[in-house]
């Protein structure tokens, strides 16, 4: 690994789509590529009703699915479980943790224009 | 279905940790655990679950951590749970030392259950009304409630 390595940190958004499980398989593949941490993060948006039991539980199991193929392969995942709007939690999760590269699939449900213009960091979309 | 209160037994119930030392803490888990018949190697399960604390931490906030492992060292999958007064480090990610702990063992080849139950002590963990009531609970009886009364 090079002495200061280009990407130390990377953020990989979860959330449904077809196209999830090929970012994650990018996301960690890139992780032990450049030998850094992952963030993995899930953000559960506000309902009128609030979060279901369900809702919650599907995107720790999610979560934690990343995180045993992660173990596996030798690489370091922290999750992160985040309620609110997902557009403003991604960035400041990418701002807070200060990360080097964000990793979401293409079907993504943010709006990606206003993602690109705001993150502090270069964003990888993988289909 | 997975319930988390009928994997926790009763004699893994530790309302109060004698160590304060993350490695020592897992250690004081993981003994009640050989008492199940659910363990069969303890050394085995001790070294899968610090294989993963040493990669990255089970805490996951709040005052909360989930040391965790699945390996072959383990016939089915079953809990313990700790309190601790002072705090225990487990590096979480808000900084804060952990004061409930709950430790998962789960056989290798029972992935989706493995899955499942972190998930679901996870969701439940972030109730506050399931923190206070683990903290203030007098008894593993009161303990095996609070547990049941959310899940």
């Amino acid at each position: 690994m090079a002495e200061h390595p280009l990407v130390e940190r990377l953020l990989l958004y979860v959330e449904p789509g077809q196209d999830m499980a090929r970012a994650t398989g990018w996301a960690l593949q890139a992780a032990r590529f450049f030998g850094c941490r992952v963030f993995a993060a899930s953000v559960l948006a506000p309902t009128p009703a609030g979060n279901s039991k369900d809702a919650e539980e599907q995107a720790w199991e999610s979560l934690y699915e990343i995180e045993d193929d992660a173990f596996r392969q030798d690489t370091r995942v922290s999750l992160l479980l985040e309620q609110g709007d997902p557009l403003p939690r991604v960035l400041s999760l990418a701002a807070n943790y200060a990360v080097e590269l964000a990793v979401l699939s293409a079907d993504t449900r943010l709006s990606t224009a206003e993602l690109v213009r705001k993150i502090t960091c270069p964003v990888v979309f993988v289909r | 279905m997975v319930k988390i209160s009928e994997l926790l037994p009763r004699s893994a119930i530790l309302l109060r940790l004698s160590s304060r030392e993350k490695f020592e803490v897992i250690r004081e888990l993981v003994k009640p655990l050989l008492e199940t018949g659910a363990v069969v190697s303890e050394e085995e399960l001790i070294s899968a679950i610090l294989r993963r604390e040493n990669m990255e931490s089970t805490g996951i906030g709040q005052g909360v951590a989930i040391p965790h492992a699945r390996t072959t060292s383990v016939e089915r999958t079953v809990l313990a749970f700790a309190r601790s007064d002072e705090g225990v480090d487990f590096s979480s990610l808000d900084g804060r030392p952990s004061h409930v702990i709950f430790l998962i063992a789960a056989p290798e080849a029972q992935k989706a259950e493995y899955i499942v139950t972190l998930a679901r002590l996870s969701r439940l963990l972030r109730r506050e009304e399931v923190r206070v009531g683990l903290g203030r609970a007098a008894s593993p009886d009161e303990v095996i409630e609070i547990i049941r009364q959310y899940e």
